[in-house]
């Protein structure tokens, strides 16, 4: 899975985008400029997902997060009336920033260490496939069978969460009129 | 300036040289694992810092596609070792694609609901189960 060439350029101009959009969000100090730097991000994982030749995830990345998610959010900007955040008011826990700054310092230097550990344990790619430019549409056959085949039970599962999600987003957010209309 | 560019890309003992040799080496699952490890970081970070429940809800999303983007990395990885050839790890992102989306729309629905009770989304100032 070596990427080579042209596709260097592609990783390192990927990454700084996901990576960049990533910290502007969460600096962000307004909540739609945030929304639109998490847009940016995700389009930048699924480019991400393009280099590792998985064209149906990248597509459905696209389709369902910037399509539906983020859109999602703007709506829900739009009715809440969403503030300046005061960053000099009352801290939830002492310290704070301290305490998130020294957890993501240890994970960062845990992942070194497995990384570093399990460097031997990832065998190299010894017999290199050839890389053929794998087809949209070959990509999303072989996704579909596989969905079909291997995981039809919790395909069928999620179709069910999908519905309780629905039912449960109209029950969550009626107003106390609208209850006492339809009760 | 030229030669000395040639002259420390032949010499990689030197660090402008090994600097430049690690910059355009071929890039491997560890430099996505690299990537998907900063986004998870990140995306705790605004957790843990931030007070707006909006940015929080989006920062759970950065963590969920770290860990999108930790599966489509083993999954072309172990394709390329040749020791797997089916692709799981793309059905565990498309799973991971249709909870995250779930998740949004009853958390978004239970803001709103909250939203209208307490005319806030500043969740130091949602304490009703505090005590």
């Amino acid at each position: 899975m070596e990427l080579k060439g042209a596709q260097i350029i592609f990783y390192y101009g990927l990454a700084f985008l996901v990576l960049i959009m990533a910290v502007s969000l969460i600096r962000a100090r307004s909540a739609v400029h945030a929304a639109l730097y998490l847009m940016g991000a995700l389009i930048g994982v699924a480019g991400l997902f393009l280099l590792l030749h998985a064209e149906f995830v990248a597509g459905a990345q696209i389709l369902i997060y910037v399509g539906g998610v983020v859109v999602l959010f703007i709506f829900v900007i739009m009715l809440v009336n969403v503030r300046e955040e005061i960053t000099e008011a009352t801290r939830l826990f002492t310290r704070q920033e301290a305490v998130a700054w020294a957890l993501v310092g240890a994970m960062l230097i845990a992942t070194i260490i497995a990384l570093r550990r399990e460097a031997n344990l990832l065998p190299p790619a010894a017999a290199p496939m050839e890389e053929a430019p794998l087809a949209l549409a070959e990509d999303t056959q072989r996704v579909g069978s596989t969905l079909y085949t291997r995981a039809a039970l919790p395909f069928e599962i999620a179709s069910l969460l999908l519905l309780v999600a629905i039912v449960g987003s109209v029950i969550l957010a009626r107003t106390r009129r609208q209850e006492e209309t339809f009760d | 300036m030229h030669g000395a560019m040639i002259w420390a890309l032949q010499e990689p003992t030197s660090f402008v040289g090994r600097f430049l040799e690690g910059l355009t080496a071929p890039k491997g699952i560890v430099d996505f694992l690299v990537v998907s490890f900063m986004l998870f970081a990140i995306g705790v970070l605004g957790v843990l810092t931030r007070r707006n429940i909006l940015i929080i809800f989006m920062s759970i999303e950065l963590i969920l596609n770290a860990a999108n983007l930790n599966f489509i990395a083993f999954t072309r990885y172990w394709q390329a070792t040749g020791r797997i050839s089916e692709n799981m790890g793309h059905i565990f992102t498309i799973f991971i694609i249709v909870v995250a989306a779930a998740e949004a729309v009853i958390g978004l629905g239970i803001l709103i609901a909250l939203y209208r009770n307490r005319q806030t989304v500043a969740i130091d100032e949602i304490n009703l189960l505090k005590w």
